[in-house]
């Protein structure tokens, strides 16, 4: 293999992970239909760790509701348990839909969930309240599938054929609120109509006012989803995506709606080849208030080369994002000393190839990686600097190399859910966010550097002793 | 509406009848002419859909106790998430010191078998043997602690068995947990599970001589934000010896001497009671319930505990400190009052701090009107006195009660750990200070309302009624609350502040509060524009 070399896990022990749960991602995908709950079903512990996981990322109220499953039910099933979850979770929240996510203890028990959801609609009149049942077992896969299975779970729960129309569907990966909302903006300026999916822009970081409401407001509509069908073409940030969880692919498949798969668009190539497709799409030209972002940040890019040449950063988190991070990092010049995703099948290796071919360093990548074997390659590396979420701290509070945190989760700083990387004014924020922690870095050790070559050559230390 | 008016009922109405009747038990209205506490009900099932702050028996061994033994390896044996969950999400500090070097110390470390299907299906006991092997090359840990997951015990992997196996190749002591998440009702079940096997397989296998006069544990102190630290430093300025906590910034190395202690304090009762008990029975060891939050609470403790000894000097020495720390914090004390007083709080949390925080509280002129305990027992909130007539349930009888016995050769009685007569010793129990917990009831106002496993949907509506100026609880409440228009302050990990013991943390803690209270972005909510649209409204 040329360009970069790959390791596979090949440990057994997973110190200090990457990666979360499966029906983690499920909760984030779930928050982005509109008026909808999350049950997971199993017992408490894993909902409560997930509200918690998600709280102090995007510092919001998170619900996640549970089947409280115990000892007994564990050996004789939970379809009473669950069944009376359903019917608080409808009595206190009234919600539109109620996503139900399995945890691997439902799942080794081996409940069956599409076949308990069948027997409660038919003699409970639930009226027109819809449940989604989505198979998220952990030994199966990590949050980032967690995120994909049910979004695919979801437009599978609504689609129907439906007459053509000229909409196109939107499918993000886990990113944050901001950046849905950069997306939408962008769709917005090309003059798209579109449905985005899973759309948790306000649901999961609500802004202050009014009074508060259990289910928050916002959301991808449900009439919306149901008609994706029937959309022109579906445009879905999942490069990693595998085959068997893809969104868009099934559209394509069942509906014959046309595929786009784009990656993130982050760094300059990323957004122009969304801004290109987006303008393919309408026949509209880029107005010009984009190209003057577009101009800015080309401006920078230029402007901050020589220091962003010499970052070596090691890039870890999700798939998705890392391939994008990875390409934004190369366009500037910083060849990534070490690309690592938590998760396995997700191709990452086999789509970093091209870009890598002719990097004038190779890199080391990884996938299922843990941080001991992310830090372990970052210090072999010489890495300078550390890009993703904050699972990555120890390697700036073991290993001194500086941190800038990008992803999920982000829970040592405050704004995870704030936080810009799409588009060329997310980029041009993230870059300079790259570049100013190069800087600091380079001053804060700069004084002590020039002091001990001037020490050598001048030969001061040499004369005091 | 003053506080002796509300009514319970209404509060819960909007729910299903079902739910109105299970929940109605799990709410006590303190009410001073009742006399006695109304019984409550607790450390029941949640019901399942009402969104619950509790977590699981796996969260209340390994995140709880045996998670911060610091020269402890932990192995979470499952799929990866409940490992990542309760890595470092509770912020016990641990520190070097001379018998735990840098490189013993596993705290801010996650181990996890990431099960994946095949071991679900072939069962992961190989996996697991493997990783210990593995970590035991790696790391040469003293001792290892193995923690059982919900599907564990489901596909049956025998942990006792990979545990044993593991002790005979590596010779250190491999600890099990059968602490699947499933068992219990919350958090407690873990606690018990973890008491049991420190106790069985820890306390009393040191044989090093621990020297001291008057040597003291502190358990159930988990050292958050340093909190265990500022009580370490109190009390052996006034001469005491610290044998070991359970479990903040402790050691397996001196967690095994543990039996050496002349007395065992006890500030988180529910978690770690069941050790307190099981020294006294097997080791003689008394212990005595302390409190090290708030001024006063720390000033009674500091001087039950030289009472305990009746050691003149001790009690010298005490009044020294006492006077000494009072006259550093006064005057910052009072200062904060004059922000604080008058102002009303809830404090939801865990299972004891709800009660310690209201003497705290109430030393900054504050008064709690709503508390709680998320998986608390019916003593935490009624006194130990009622232990006996707690039934058990289907979910408490499959956690092992031990059985012990007085330990021959060691259990001495325990007037002789206080170096007292069997009299005086007697004396003070009868007088009510060693071996009890009288729990939360006594020290509520009147009119206050206690609150089992609080729901969002019951805090909400008690909000609307007290409208408190403050809340107390967990990260997964807070930002409910500040939607809310309140503000709120985290007590799990105290929104990385602390610590908040004893004298000095009481300023800290004060500052905190006067911080959330004062700042002016409540004032600001509204925008100037509206301001005389609500006025007018
Ligand atoms: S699976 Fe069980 S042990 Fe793991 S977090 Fe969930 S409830 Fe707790
Ligand atoms: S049992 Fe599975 S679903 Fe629950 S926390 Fe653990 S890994 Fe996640």
């Amino acid at each position: 293999m040329t360009g970069c070399k790959v390791t596979s896990r090949v440990r057994q022990v997973n110190e200090n992970q990457c990666h979360m749960c499966m029906p983690l991602g499920g909760v984030i995908a779930l928050r982005g239909v509109e008026h909808s709950v999350a049950l997971v079903h199993g017992s408490q512990g894993c909902s409560t760790y997930m509200r918690l996981a998600n709280v102090e990322h995007f510092n919001e109220p998170i619900d996640i509701a549970s089947s409280s499953l115990n000892e007994k039910q564990a050996i004789f099933g939970g379809e009473a348990n669950l069944r009376i979850a359903l019917d608080n979770v409808i009595r206190v929240y009234r919600p539109k839909v109620i996503g139900i996510l399995t945890s691997c203890l439902a799942e080794t028990m081996g409940d069956d969930v599409e076949r308990f959801v069948e027997t409660y609609r038919t003699d409970r009149e639930i009226g027109e309240i819809e449940i989604i049942s989505v198979s998220t077992p952990s030994y199966g896969g990590t949050h980032t599938e967690g995120f994909w299975a049910t979004t695919r779970a979801v437009i599978a729960h609504y689609a129907r054929p439906a007459e053509r129309h000229g909409g196109i569907n939107v499918i993000v990966p886990n990113i944050s609120p901001a950046d849905i909302r950069e997306i939408k903006r962008l769709l917005d300026l090309m003059g798209l109509e579109y449905t985005l999916l899973p759309d948790y822009s306000l649901t999961l970081d609500r802004p202050f006012g009014g009074r508060y409401q259990k289910i928050a407001p916002g959301g991808t509509p449900t009439a919306a989803i149901a008609r994706m069908s029937g959309a022109r073409a579906t445009i879905q940030f999942g490069l990693t995506c595998p085959d068997t969880l893809s969104p868009g692919l099934f559209l394509e498949e069942r509906f014959g709606v046309p595929l786009i798969n784009l990656p993130l668009p982050i760094g300059l190539d990323g957004t122009d080849l969304f801004v290109g497709t987006l303008k393919d799409l309408s026949g509209q030209p880029v107005p010009d208030s984009l190209m003057l972002e577009r101009g800015w940040l080309c401006d920078a890019m230029a402007d901050t080369h020589k220091i962003n040449a010499a970052a070596r950063p090691v890039i870890y988190g999700e798939p998705e994002l890392v391939y994008a991070l990875a390409k934004l990092c190369l366009e500037n010049g910083s060849v990534p000393a070490v690309i690592a995703g938590g998760t396995r099948n997700s191709g990452l290796a086999a789509l970093l190839q091209p870009l890598l071919k002719d990097a004038l360093e190779e890199p080391i990548v990884l996938e299922e990686a843990d941080f001991v074997t992310i830090e372990d390659a970052a210090v072999r590396t010489s890495a300078n600097l550390a890009v993703g979420h904050s699972g990555g701290k120890y390697l700036t509070e073991r290993q001194g190399i500086p941190g800038l945190r990008v992803g999920y989760p982000i829970h040592d700083r405050v704004g995870g859910q704030r936080i810009l990387s799409v588009g060329y004014a997310g980029t041009l924020a993230l870059l300079d966010r790259f570049t100013n922690t190069l800087l600091e870095a380079k001053y804060s050790s700069y004084r002590r550097q020039r002091k001990e070559e001037l020490l050598n050559e001048k030969g001061v230390s040499d004369a005091k002793a | 509406m003053t506080m002796t008016d509300v009514n319970v009922d209404e509060l819960l109405a909007p729910m299903p009848d079902k739910v109105k009747k299970n929940r109605r038990k799990h709410i006590v209205k303190k009410d001073l002419s009742a006399g006695s506490c109304q019984q409550i009900e607790a450390n029941t099932r949640t019901v399942p859909g009402i969104i619950t702050q509790r977590g699981c028996c796996y969260a209340g061994c390994k995140g709880v106790v045996v998670g911060p033994i610091k020269d402890m390896l932990t192995i979470t044996h499952g799929p990866i998430g409940c490992a990542y969950y309760s890595w470092g999400t509770r912020r016990n500090k641990a520190r070097v010191d001379d018998r735990t070097p840098p490189e013993e110390i596993y705290t801010t470390m996650c181990f996890s078998t990431d099960m994946q299907e095949s071991d679900i299906v072939f069962g992961g006991e190989k996996k697991l043997a493997k990783m210990i092997d593995e970590v035991v090359e790696i790391f040469h840990p003293r001792a290892i602690n193995l923690c059982a997951t919900c599907p564990i015990g489901l596909i049956g992997d025998d942990l006792g068995a990979v545990a044993k196996a593991a002790e005979k190749r590596h010779g250190i002591p491999v600890i099990h947990y059968n602490c699947e998440g499933y068992k219990g009702v919350s958090q407690s079940a873990g606690h018990h599970i973890a008491n049991n096997q420190i106790m069985e397989r820890i306390i009393g296998t040191g044989t090093e001589k621990v020297d001291g006069k008057y040597v003291l544990n502190i358990l159930g102190e988990y050292n958050i934000g340093g909190d265990a630290w500022e009580n370490e430093r109190l009390l052996e300025e006034i001469g005491y010896t610290i044998g070991s906590t359970l479990t903040g910034d402790s050691a397996y190395v001196n967690i095994r001497n543990m039996h050496k202690a002349h007395l065992n304090l006890v500030q988180c009762h529910r978690s770690i009671n069941y050790i307190a008990e099981m020294m006294e029975t097997k080791y003689g060891t008394p212990w005595l319930k302390v409190n090290f939050i708030g001024i006063d609470a720390t000033i009674d403790t500091l001087r039950e505990i030289a009472r305990c000894f009746g050691d003149e000097e001790l009690i010298a020495r005490t009044e020294l400190v006492i006077e000494r720390e009072l006259a550093a914090v006064t005057p910052e004390i009072e200062r904060y009052q004059k922000i604080l007083k008058g102002r009303t709080a809830f404090v939801f949390v865990g299972g004891s701090r709800s009660h310690h925080y209201q003497f705290l509280l109430r030393n900054l002129g504050m008064e709690v009107m709503v508390a709680g305990y998320e998986f608390a027992h019916r003593d935490d909130y009624e006194g130990r006195e009622v232990i006996p007539t707690i039934k058990s349930d289907a979910d408490s009888k499959n956690i092992p009660e031990l059985h012990l016995e007085p330990e021959p050769g060691i259990y001495r009685p325990p007037h002789l750990h206080l170096k007292m007569s069997k009299e005086k010793y007697d004396e003070l129990v009868a007088s009510g200070v060693l071996n009890d917990y009288k729990g939360m009831y006594p020290d509520m106002v009147n009119g206050g309302i206690m609150i089992d496993d609080a729901n969002h949907f019951e805090t909400e509506e008690l909000v609307e009624i007290f409208k408190p100026d403050l809340i107390f609880t967990g990260i997964k409440d807070k930002y409910v609350t500040h939607k809310m228009g309140l503000p709120s302050k985290q007590m799990h990990s105290y929104d990385y502040s602390g610590p908040y013991t004893c004298f000095k943390g009481a300023v800290t803690f004060a500052k905190d509060v006067a911080h959330s209270l004062s700042t002016p972005a409540w004032k600001m909510i509204t925008a100037p524009w509206e301001q005389s649209k609500t006025e007018q409204r």
